[in-house]
């Protein structure tokens, strides 16, 4: 007898998803753009405020000459801003991971995540290129670059290649939004009217035939399939900026998927940030459950082992053979003076996360995300330990300079002007989220009611 | 001990002038640094021979003591690039117990003439200019940047289509036609 009704519990389950359901979750996820609550505001205005200090503390820069207020110099021309620029492209494959490679590969937990890591991504390749234009010693020739570039340069392949993911993101984030957009429209009658005017412009026409749908679909679907070898491309590229070198840390035919899985284990890492953040923020424990907590801590365990053994890869290997070119980097790195920056990283950046997660009581939402908090932190200064201590080790010895030009330590202006580009990125994320749905209505509706295997079976 | 000290300090004084002269002596260059203090040519004093470079001096050889007439020869190799077919050498004594420091230079017309072979200069290839970039290298960027740009593109024009279709007339047609 129990049998049978469970039987018909299972069946009954998911089979129809009915309208009132429908409202509840529109309502739901629609309800952070319609309030906003005094900690939304403080929040807003604390991040206008880091942003602004940055926005200063560049003019700073920038009018007091940069010997005084940063502290690049001949061999350190690269410091901080660099390393956050490798820290946002690394984020900026969020996108691939989560929106792109699992939809396309089926997991349909995808669903209300795919938003939140399309912002995540164009927010961040924005401050990436940002970054770079705030190292830049003269930003008034930033147009040189496309007049008088040349093909042959990795650094002009960069610029292609950031440029054509932030476009080929934001077409991917936009084409999903038409439908919500009609939803917000339609059900948000209370905004002011600049709001509901901006979804009907951005809506195109969009009236849910059959016809559109389905030029909408085929349209994502060749988008979702461009931007997974565009993402790998833009990080690999990323790397060779570095890669094609002769300098004796840089000097490697590793970096490219050293790069890679690095992305993909920050990408894991901010996905569960972002997704703890939101379901705590706006209460969406029932959209972003425990289940997807669950998925991105077996995920989070997969790319800290890939980018694990890219690791073994890049360092076990030239210390093996410990040639004279790179012996004074890898022992500084090792068992000199870097030496506990480099095993926090190693242990916090990749063994934190490879083992920790494998226990299903660390998967649980609060536990996973201080996990992947302290893996962002190990990954932003694994970054920092390939660029800096890498131009400190020329390829012909330093020799002859003023004792300031070997060491590198991050001024005030440049701590305060990255702070502001994690300001920025956090703005970017949250104003959308205030005037879009940050979860993709139809795409979890489409998938409650095609009633998943693996979402209505999770234990 | 103090008598020693002082005469010491007292021969330390004594300053010497170093002559050059140049000569050419089947197939080796050779220069003698003739020594003397106070008109006279001494003897046993290292010299040491350098050629002037951008940066600082080459040395060439050992430091020579002068003989007893106070000539130490040098052999300077033929093959030193030179500076428009000129070489400065330059003649020193260092540390020595008994001279202080003197330095003596003289222009001379050795060393190889370095001609640049720029013949390559018009070649294409992966360090030259902008315009003068491998065709192979230009095409396969080419055509990967025109891939992704024209799915992109592609993808702008059908948001285009969807705007197309969402009017109102288009939706009768569509009714009308099923």
């Amino acid at each position: 007898m129990s049998e049978d009704i469970n039987i018909t519990e299972t069946t009954n389950k998911h089979e129809t998803f009915t309208q009132e359901e429908y409202m509840v979750m529109k309502s739901d996820l629609l309800r952070p753009i319609e309030k906003i609550g005094k900690a939304g505001k403080i929040w807003i205005a604390f991040l206008i405020t880091v942003f602004l200090a940055g926005v200063f503390a560049y003019y700073v820069q920038e009018t007091r000459g940069k010997y005084t207020t940063i502290s690049l110099r001949d061999y350190t021309m690269w410091g901080i801003y660099i390393s956050n620029f490798l820290f946002m492209v690394a984020i900026g494959l969020v996108g691939v991971l989560m929106s792109a490679i699992l939809k396309l590969t089926h997991f349909e937990w995808y669903r209300p995540l795919s938003r939140i890591a399309e912002v995540i991504a164009i927010g961040a390749i924005l401050f990436a290129g940002i970054s770079i234009v705030v190292a830049m010693g003269r930003p008034d020739r930033l147009f040189n670059l496309i007049l008088y570039g040349r093909i042959q340069s990795p650094i002009i392949w960069d610029v292609i290649g950031i440029s054509t993911d932030l476009v080929a993101s934001l077409i991917l984030l936009f084409i999903p939004l038409i439908p919500s957009l009609i939803t917000c429209r339609n059900n948000l009658k209370n905004l002011p009217k600049w709001q509901l005017k901006m979804y009907n412009f951005l809506s195109f026409g969009w009236q849910g035939t059959p016809e559109q749908w389905k030029i909408l679909k085929k349209t994502m679907r060749i988008l979702t399939i461009l931007l997974i070898p565009l993402g790998i491309l833009i990080c690999t590229i990323t790397a060779w900026l570095f890669a094609t070198t002769l300098r004796p840390e840089w000097d490697s035919t590793n970096f490219g998927a050293y790069f890679v899985s690095n992305g993909f284990l920050l990408s894991a890492a901010v996905m569960i940030l972002a997704t703890f953040i939101f379901r705590k923020a706006y209460n969406l424990e029932k959209y972003l459950t425990e289940m997807h907590f669950d998925k991105l801590g077996q995920a989070l365990v997969l790319m800290a082992l890939i980018h694990g053994y890219f690791n073994i890869n890049e360092y076990l290997i030239p210390a093996y053979k410990m040639s004279s070119l790179h012996e004074n980097h890898l022992l500084s790195l090792f068992i000199g003076k870097d030496a506990l920056f480099y095993w926090s990283v190693v242990i916090f950046g990749i063994i934190v996360p490879f083992l920790l997660p494998l226990f299903p009581k660390m998967r649980k939402p609060i536990p996973l995300t201080i996990i992947s908090v302290i893996v962002l932190i190990a990954g932003w200064f694994r970054l920092y330990l390939i660029v800096i201590p890498g131009l400190l080790q020329p390829y012909l010895p330093i020799q002859d300079v003023p004792e300031s030009w070997k060491h590198y330590f991050p001024s005030l202006v440049e701590i305060t002007i990255v702070t502001a580009t994690f300001a920025g990125l956090l703005l970017i994320v949250t104003v959308f989220s205030r005037l879009f749905p940050i979860i993709s209505v139809w795409e979890v509706a489409e998938g409650e009611l095609e009633g998943k295997e693996e979402i209505t079976n999770y234990k | 001990m103090i008598l020693l000290s002082i005469t010491t300090s007292l021969a330390q004084d004594k300053e010497a002038k170093i002559t050059l002269t140049f000569d050419k002596a089947d197939s080796l260059y050779v220069c003698k640094a003739l020594v003397t203090s106070e008109g006279i040519p001494v003897s046993e004093v290292p010299v040491n021979l350098s050629v002037k470079r951008l940066f600082g001096n080459l040395p060439i050889g050992e430091a020579i003591a002068t003989d007893s007439t106070g000539v130490a020869a040098f052999e300077v190799p033929l093959d030193i690039p030179s500076k428009n077919g000129k070489l400065t050498i330059i003649a020193t004594i260092v540390d020595d117990e008994n001279y202080i420091n003197t330095e003596t230079s003289g222009i001379v017309n050795w060393g190889m003439v370095i001609v640049s072979d720029n013949s390559n200069v018009e070649d294409r290839s992966i360090s030259a200019a902008r315009d003068k970039a491998p065709i192979y290298f230009i095409t396969v960027s080419l055509l990967i940047i025109g891939l992704i740009w024209g799915t992109l593109i592609y993808a702008v024009l059908q948001v285009f289509k969807i705007k197309r279709l969402g009017r109102v007339d288009k939706i009768e047609e569509f009714k009308i036609t099923n």
